[in-house]
């Protein structure tokens, strides 16, 4: 899953080292744009119900947090 | 009541004189009661709308708190039977809260733009009729104080937090006084435990604010007002102007709302600091934006931000868009299919914020002129990928910076010709001469002097515009110019407050023909 996750975040915001980032709303690496523009992309890609209530920087602002919000939808 | 009266700065000092003396639990009714004086002295009638919406607001917001307990106290396995019992009624009172506040918003704000465009399909329909027209002076900060309101709203519909159960308070939050004029937008959880919070007398808050406050007046005052006189000789009558003396109009015009909206910004924050409360910042350093996106960060911030989560996040994750996003995947295939919702949801974001600024032709042409660029740069941006790889350009050179700087700069310049012409077809014909009748010599033969500025002005607003510049310069590469006085010797603090106020004496106030013009922003 975390691959996945990678590939789909590396094709929407070339550039950004993801495994290493650990404040990418917060430092304004992702902006409004990349958030929905991923979303989208997890949503199609494990099939999960993402609301704007979790639109919210902690759960965006790793790639760990969006794979913890990606498990909590998946259970 | 403007902040350029001396009602204000009575009002101002006499609240923070009281506000440290009077026991500490009445401090925020003290802020309350400036806030009530402030509207009723300055806003008239404005009192009535503030009152409606805190009313509406506390409705609802406490109807919503009320099946938030009642889901957060539930048994675990009760919870999703209880979120899908009230879910219909929640979603109706969050529903009504924000009709009843934008349905008066579009009344007092839109409906005569309105009944203008539907007039003739009526005359056509109903020969004779005539459409009312509304006749409500629109209140004073009314789009600022309301969609704070209804963004509280939503915040208690989302459960982030628990609604406000004393009506005086909130009537504090929606009301509070320095914000009221232009903004800036505020967030219930960043705002309220500041209004509420009991306070002593503390040195720093008053000193920041102060100069907070006498640098909002230097932009105003010294800056906008002076930049304002030449760019309202133009444009009562642009007809009369070369193309050249036009564009100089507007390139002042843009001096001046950047004055005139960031000094007030300043001033309001100032004042809101003097009583320790740290509002949120609207604007950081506009004019080193690398594109017009880069460009809606900096300015406006707080207007930006609730768009963001308040229009664009719902918009982008809503089931149409969700399913129009389906289609294009399917259909077009590559990035563009993947960004085409996106797009369409930054279009109308873009194209609202426009419109918010009034019920105008101009507006309408502002919106889309923002949103149809940005959009198109979405939709280019991996064509972009490929011509910079062809070009061998070095994204992270200076130069690159410097072209997207002014490159941005001349897209916000001429989005200004749109919202300061007295019509968008006059704005049009104004770039037209722009381009096809210059007559580059009015910039030098003595035509600006003839446009109700002197020399001096223009030597006051030149420095002005210096100082500005190095002030957003240092800004921008190393933080907060109050910050770094702060670490100076207290000779060169008291400096640094006693020359603005020279300058803001000598060149502002003092200004012979001195008349203070509004603040910009006050009438959106």
């Amino acid at each position: 899953m975390m691959e996945e996750l990678l590939a789909i975040l590396t094709e929407a915001v070339p550039g950004v080292d993801f495994e290493l980032e650990t404040a990418l709303v917060d430092d304004e690496i992702l902006e409004s744009l990349d958030i929905v523009t991923i979303v989208s992309e997890i949503k199609d890609a494990f099939d999960v119900e993402i609301t704007v209530d979790d639109l919210i920087p902690q759960n965006f602002n790793s790639v760990e947090a969006m794979l913890a919000l990606i498990e909590a939808r998946q259970n | 009541m403007s902040f350029t009266t001396l009602p204000f700065l009575i009002l101002v000092g006499a609240s923070v004189v009281l506000y440290y003396v009077v026991p500490k639990q009445c401090q925020w009714v003290l802020l309350l009661a400036a806030s009530m004086v402030f509207y009723c002295v300055g806003g008239g009638k404005t009192v009535l709308y503030v009152f409606y919406t805190a009313a509406t607001v506390y409705t609802a917001t406490l109807a919503l708190g009320h099946w938030n307990t009642l889901k957060r106290n539930a048994p675990k396995e009760d919870k999703k039977a209880i979120t899908a019992k009230y879910k219909p009624h929640r979603r109706a009172v969050v529903a009504a809260a924000c009709l009843a506040n934008f349905v008066l918003l579009y009344v007092l704000k839109y409906w005569n733009f309105t009944a203008d465009l539907l007039q003739p399909a009526v005359d056509v329909l109903i020969p004779g009729a005539q459409i009312p027209l509304s006749e409500l002076v629109l209140p004073l900060g009314v789009s600022f104080f309301m969609f704070q309101s209804v963004g509280y709203v939503i915040d208690v519909y989302r459960d982030k937090y628990q609604p406000e159960k004393n009506f005086l308070k909130l009537l504090l939050f929606v009301s509070f006084f320095p914000q009221m004029v232009q903004g800036p937008i505020s967030r219930f959880d960043a705002l309220a435990p500041q209004l509420l919070a009991k306070r002593s007398v503390n040195y720093t808050d008053l000193k920041y604010g102060i100069q907070l406050v006498m640098w909002g007046y230097f932009k105003k005052l010294v800056i906008a007002d002076r930049t304002a006189v030449l760019v309202n000789t133009v444009m009562d009558d642009p007809w009369s102007h070369s193309g050249s003396v036009l564009a100089f109009a507007i390139f002042f015009y843009c001096i001046q709302l950047y004055g005139d909206f960031s000094g007030g910004i300043d001033i309001t924050r100032g004042v809101a600091r003097m009583f320790g409360i740290d509002l949120a910042e609207n604007f950081r350093q506009p004019i080193f934006s690398t594109s017009l996106t880069d460009f809606w960060r900096r300015w406006h911030i707080t207007l930006g931000a609730w768009m963001r989560d308040y229009l664009f996040y719902p918009l982008s994750l809503s089931k149409p868009f969700g399913r129009l996003g389906k289609f294009t995947r399917k259909h077009i295939k590559g990035k563009l299919g993947k960004i085409i919702p996106t797009s369409l949801a930054t279009f109308i974001i873009y194209f609202v914020i426009g419109i918010w600024h009034g019920a105008n032709w101009r507006y309408v042409a502002f919106g889309f002129w923002n949103g149809a660029i940005i959009t198109m740069s979405l939709l280019l941006a991996p064509k972009y990928v490929q011509w910079k790889e062809k070009l061998h350009i070095n994204e992270d050179s200076r130069w690159w910076h410097l072209f997207q700087m002014v490159r941005t700069n001349i897209l916000v310049f001429f989005g200004r010709y749109i919202t300061r012409a007295p019509r968008f077809l006059t704005a049009v014909w104004m770039v037209k001469e722009t381009f096809l009748h210059p007559h580059w010599p009015d910039l030098w033969n003595g035509t600006l002097m003839t446009l109700g500025l002197t020399g001096g002005d223009f030597l006051v607003i030149a420095l002005g515009v210096l100082v500005l510049l190095c002030a957003e310069w240092y800004e921008e590469k190393h933080g907060s110019v109050r910050a770094m006085l702060e670490t100076k010797s207290p000779l060169v603090q008291c400096v640094a407050i006693l020359v603005p106020l020279v300058v803001l004496f000598c060149f502002g106030v003092l200004r012979a023909d001195y008349i203070s013009s509004d603040f910009i922003y006050k009438q959106f």
